[in-house]
């Protein structure tokens, strides 16, 4: 697990922008981070722009030209309901983007405050929270997810909730250690002394401290998302169709490589960009913010 | 049966082959056969349907036959080649008395494994009649049987309550006339009924040496087998629940046999792996769109017709076989008795009718489920399904689902889903007999096999009659009807009959199929 200097705002004298320029300047010296803050950026804008991109509509069968080879007509070929895989590539990238923020932002948004509690809260709710966040982590998070998503029917909303709740307690843990390294630090002992309350406490000098190390564990987490989503997707327990998906466009793929390689390529090609994307990205955030990394310490 | 689960570690597998390789140089083999008597001859094939009972009178799917046809014996069996007909098996004699009584004589020694003796009369009567008694699923392939009579250890008759037609192409052919052992089932079960997956005793050239669910079973030769020796000494039979994955495996060089879809048969034909065959075979099958007529959606007959109406067959065809199959216009293939010239409704459909029964029926805004299977052919043809039903404004949702989801989906004995299903993209596979191919559509199959819960009183009196006439044409005029009375009930938009090409290994064995293409694993010949 990674450390960060708790860090008190108050006796930090950097403004925001001197703080920005900061990381910038060791930002952009990390060659692979920009690479993935570039292809993050891309694909994002991609999936914001999608319906001014694509060139036909996604789900519309043409049954004439099925599996055909890319030309002016269909850039990257049609699949094997004669649907155009550009198309269907583009708006693809809408949901594994949804998904990964979707379900990352809700169970990092349980995950924080629930870390809170176990950290900042009486021992027997720690323990009990302890408790919880390795009964889920104790199953196999593909095992639980098959599971899961058997019992709920595969959906968008089954694969989001899934990712969820497995990827809850991580966060929950980390920022559970980290509000018990802090909960008993001088600059806190003097908060309280000076009369200031729990809330406080916890929403202006502890949540700052915490969200750090959080947002960096988010980035790296969005690649394994966006494998997860695609896999599900891939083994038809993601998105229904005709929703256009990377992972199913993939799957069609497999079923048709014989007659057509573009669709593994359409399928395939944006899930490797993309989690390279956001694990170079994670990987340099991670080198920033974390003081064990930093070359310049 | 052995359930086991073997690790290899490195050193161990150097240890072994040396210690092997060792013997081997001490025993004076020169290698090359040394190896090939280590391994066996092992015919590696794929199933593309799950495999769950290993019953016969509790089948559920016709892999499961094609299995069942290697572990015991049966009176007669389906010959192979490219014609329908059948040929003693078990049986020396078999001799239809007149129209309600079929005298068998078995051949001696025939063994069970497991020392419970030899195969008798005694265990043909248990065997035939524990199906009705254990009221199975699949109890109407012995039609009006009402009891075997037993004469001697060998000589028994088979006595029907009324003439049952299907008797010969259907019973004793195929799964139900697999014959066990009484004493071994009796011992297992306690009462005689299903046991699933583990056979008590076998009476055919293999016996099921492993089965790990989802996997792979394993058969190995029977050494009390007294018959004509098989072919392989080993078959193993992969689970690959995709056509489209099995043509991979076999691409791969992981498996010898293998069926392959329509729509990469041109493919293969014109571009084949090497040294493979591929051979084409009509099937028997039938793909249909089914609507549960219970389904309060559905209950109006308008709205069915409005979806049989807007469904475009040859543009599914097109879709998912690649045009490669031809339209069905029921559930009968052509070159059976009681095919049907053309469909009530016509293979395009004509989506203004379809707008008018909609209006007719004052529904808008529709919301359905499509239930298949999750194989890329189902789930292209509910796709092109779901595109052809928005142009008519009925939305559909599609679920596709594994096969052991799917196959229980309709049936009351495993639940409530049957009362959610709506659609579904549905296939059977068929006999040539007309019989079979209308059977699970009876009003005592409702929430068994007819999942269209459809209910006819003259259906069910045309079924009876059928089976007892013997006269071709008047037959075929019954099951013609059928075909109609479903038609017009709305709830099945016939789709195809497909085909069931093969692909084989040449450099390892000679396959041998049915004539519509399912394996025939016994007479595979080792290359």
């Amino acid at each position: 697990m990674m450390s960060v200097e708790a860090i008190r705002p108050e006796a930090n004298d950097a403004t925001a922008v001197g703080a920005f320029r900061t990381f910038w300047g060791q930002f952009r010296k990390n060659r692979l981070g920009m690479l993935g803050a570039v292809l993050v950026v891309l694909i994002a804008a991609i999936a914001i722009f999608a319906p001014l991109i694509v060139t036909h509509d996604p789900i519309r069968i043409m049954v004439g030209p099925r599996l055909a080879a890319p030309s002016l007509d269909f850039l990257l070929g049609t699949d094997q309901l004669g649907r155009d895989t550009f198309s269907r590539t583009i708006l693809g990238s809408r949901i594994p983007l949804f998904v990964a923020f979707a379900s990352l932002g809700s169970s990092l948004a349980v995950g924080l405050v629930l870390g809170l509690i176990a950290g900042f809260g009486p021992r027997w709710l720690d323990n009990l929270l302890l408790l919880f966040f390795d009964t889920i982590r104790s199953f196999p998070s593909i095992i639980f997810a098959l599971a899961l998503i058997a019992l709920l029917g595969p959906s968008l909303a089954s694969v989001i909730l899934v990712i969820a709740i497995t990827s809850m307690p991580i966060y929950a843990r980390v920022v559970r250690t980290q509000t018990e390294g802090l909960r008993n630090s001088e600059y806190i002992a003097a908060e309280r002394s000076m009369g200031a309350g729990t809330t406080r406490i916890l929403a202006v000098h502890i949540l700052p401290n915490v969200l750090g190390p959080l947002v960096i564990l988010v980035s790296m987490d969005v690649p394994a998302v966006i494998a997860v989503e695609a896999g599900l997707s891939f083994l038809g327990m993601g998105v229904r169709p005709p929703t256009p998906d990377w992972g199913a466009i993939l799957n069609d793929g497999y079923s048709y490589i014989d007659q057509t390689p573009w669709l593994v390529f359409a399928g395939g090609v944006p899930i490797v960009l993309a989690t390279l994307g956001f694990t170079f990205l994670g990987e340099a955030l991670r080198e920033i913010f974390d003081p064990k990394l930093r070359k310049d310490l | 049966m052995n359930y086991y689960q073997g690790s290899v570690s490195r050193r161990n597998f150097l240890k072994t082959t040396s210690v092997i390789g060792g013997g081997i140089v001490a025993a004076g083999m020169p290698l090359s056969s040394a190896i090939w008597a280590a391994e066996g001859k092992v015919l590696t094939a794929a199933s593309t349907n799950d495999i769950t009972k290993m019953d016969p009178q509790f089948y559920t799917a016709v892999s499961e036959v094609s299995v069942m046809e290697c572990l015991y014996s049966k009176l007669t069996r389906f010959k192979p080649g490219s014609e329908w007909g059948w040929e003693l098996e078990a049986a020396e004699k078999l001799e239809q008395v007149d129209p309600t009584h079929v005298r068998f004589r078995l051949k001696k020694g025939i063994k069970f494994t497991g020392d419970y003796g030899e195969l008798t009369a005694k265990d043909v009567k248990f065997s035939f009649e524990r199906g009705i008694k254990h009221n199975s699923p699949v109890k109407d392939n012995w039609g009006s049987l009402d009891h075997v009579e037993i004469e001697d250890d060998y000589t028994g008759v088979i006595v029907l309550k009324t003439p049952f037609m299907p008797l010969f192409n259907i019973a004793f052919p195929y799964a139900v006339g697999h014959i066990v052992s009484e004493a071994a089932v009796m011992k297992a079960t306690k009462d005689g009924g299903d046991f699933g997956m583990k056979p008590p005793a076998f009476s055919g050239p293999y016996v099921l040496a492993e089965y790990k669910p989802n996997q792979h079973l394993l058969l190995t030769r029977n050494p009390e087998w007294a018959g004509s020796k098989p072919g392989f000494d080993e078959i193993r039979v992969v689970l690959i629940g995709d056509t489209k994955t099995a043509e991979r495996a076999y691409q791969a060089g992981d498996i010898d046999f293998t069926g392959i879809t329509l729509d990469s048969l041109a493919k293969f034909k014109s571009n084949p792996p090497a040294d493979t065959k591929i051979e084409g075979h009509p099937s028997l099958n039938y793909h249909w769109i089914g609507m549960n007529v219970d389904h309060p959606k559905l209950k109006d007959i308008n709205v069915r017709k409005a979806i049989q109406w807007a469904i475009n067959v040859p543009q599914i065809l097109e879709a998912a076989f690649a045009g490669q199959a031809e339209v069905a216009t029921g559930t009968i293939p052509p070159g059976l008795l009681g095919h049907r010239e053309k469909a009530l409704v016509p293979p395009e459909g004509d989506l203004e009718k379809a707008k008018e029964f909609l209006e007719t029926a004052g529904v808008s805004d529709l919301n359905l489920t499509i239930d298949c299977l999750n194989e890329s052919l189902f789930l292209t043809i509910a796709q092109t399904v779901q595109a052809q039903l928005s142009q008519i404004g009925i939305t559909v949702e599609i679920n596709a689902q594994d096969a052991g989801s799917f196959w229980t989906l309709g049936m009351e004995s495993e639940g409530d889903r049957w009362k959610d299903m709506q659609l579904t993209v549905m296939w059977f596979s068929n006999l040539p007999d007309p019989f079979y191919a209308t059977g699970s559509f009876l009003q005592s199959r409702v929430g068994i096999w007819n999942w269209e819960r459809f209910r006819s009183e003259r259906f069910d009196e045309l079924s009876a009659k059928g089976v007892t006439i013997s006269d071709p044409n008047e037959r075929a005029k019954i099951y013609q009807e059928m075909q109609d009375l479903m038609e017009e009930s709305g709830a099945y938009r016939f789709l195809t009959h497909g085909g069931n090409p093969v692909m084989y290994r040449t450099t390892h064995t000679q396959a041998v199929t049915r004539p519509d293409g399912y394996p025939l694993y016994v007479d595979f010949k080792a290359v």
